[in-house]
């Protein structure tokens, strides 16, 4: 089983990008959570001190928008691609 | 109808559009939000275009610090109001069109006003809450709203069409948290001229939109990539979860 994270924007910055997780049964949050925590930094631009998604992170599964309470819930599948972006907001 | 200079000056374009296009081009009238990183290159590229009516909103004074990205302002405009030396240069750039440059903060209470029978807004603003309110007059005027927004090396820019995209709240429903955000002027060029590119397109009924697709520019190792969007069922602006009843949009 084989799922791909891709972090885009700063979240690429600090942590890479198309990193593939092989171990079954995680859910979105605690797949990223695996990844993050290599590098603190990327850790807490993602997550808060709840180990919640921050609120204005977007994950994406497949293409589609998960709400980040569900990214918690949501188990991960063989083949599936997760995005996690920030909205970027310079001008 | 074309003076001599103008057919002169357009030529190189009107062999993509044709004359048709051009006058699309003419008739418009685009509004673009901010003069600084963004609304800089939007502007020149729009202008020499020969979009006909611009009107470009900022409330800042040059500074030194904006001179790396905003190709607008010199160095001989520091201190000047944005508006002010934005005009000189667009009409510099192309005395054929209109130029309306507004000194003033936008506002919920000035948007409308603002925005009056534009056919487009340009989103060069750098932050969220003013660019969901230019994204809710968009989606209440039905009339398309060109995203873009930058950080560092990265950018991101995607077309909305009331009533068949997704909106910016749809995609983006909370604001990051504000911030001095690094940036290198060149990320401001290629996202800028990205949403000039959109609307230029839009204008002239050339190619495909960015519509319902988020297109991510990565400078740092120069890949540009795409995410398909969809539509947010309760989107607070342009869901279930608006209050008030958004027309189904004016297509072009």
């Amino acid at each position: 089983m084989t799922v791909k994270v891709r972090f885009f924007a700063r979240f690429r910055e600090l942590l890479g990008t198309d990193i593939l997780a092989e171990e079954a049964g995680l859910t979105i949050a605690d797949l990223v959570k695996g990844i993050a925590k290599t590098k603190k930094e990327g850790y807490d631009a993602i997550f808060d001190e709840h180990g919640m998604f921050r609120e204005f992170v977007i994950v994406m599964k497949n293409g589609k928008r998960v709400e980040t309470p569900d990214a918690a819930k949501v188990v991960v599948a063989d083949g599936d691609e997760i995005a996690i972006f920030p909205p970027v907001a310079g001008g | 109808m074309f003076s001599e200079r103008e057919r002169e000056r357009y030529k190189r374009q009107t062999m993509l559009f044709g004359d048709e296009g051009q006058e699309r081009l003419k008739k418009a009238h685009i509004f673009i939000a901010g003069a600084g990183g963004l609304g800089s290159p939007i502007a020149i590229y729009l202008a020499v275009a020969g979009v006909g009516t611009i009107t470009v909103v900022d409330q800042d004074v040059v500074d030194v610090s904006n001179l790396n990205r905003q190709i607008l302002h010199a160095e001989r405009d520091v201190g000047k109001k944005k508006t002010v030396s934005a005009i000189g240069k667009l009409q510099q750039y192309n005395g054929d069109i209109t130029i309306n440059a507004i000194d003033t903060t936008i506002s919920e209470d000035n948007v409308r006003d603002l925005v009056g029978r534009a056919d487009g807004i340009v989103d060069a603003m750098d932050n969220y809450p003013v660019r969901y309110l230019l994204n809710r007059t968009a989606l209440d005027l039905g009339i398309p709203f060109f995203h873009g927004a930058i950080r560092g090396f990265c950018g991101q820019a995607t077309t909305i069409l009331p009533g068949s995209t997704p909106c910016l709240e749809c995609v983006f429903p909370k604001a990051p948290p504000k911030e001095v955000f690094p940036v290198v002027g060149v990320t401001a060029g290629v996202i800028g001229t990205v949403q000039a590119t959109e609307v230029i397109k839009y204008l002239t009924k050339s190619g495909r939109l960015l519509a319902g697709r988020l297109f991510i520019w990565d400078g740092l190792t120069s890949t540009a990539e795409e995410i398909a969007i969809a539509r947010h069922p309760a989107c607070p602006a342009c869901g279930t979860g608006s209050a008030g009843k958004r027309p189904a949009g004016k297509t072009k």
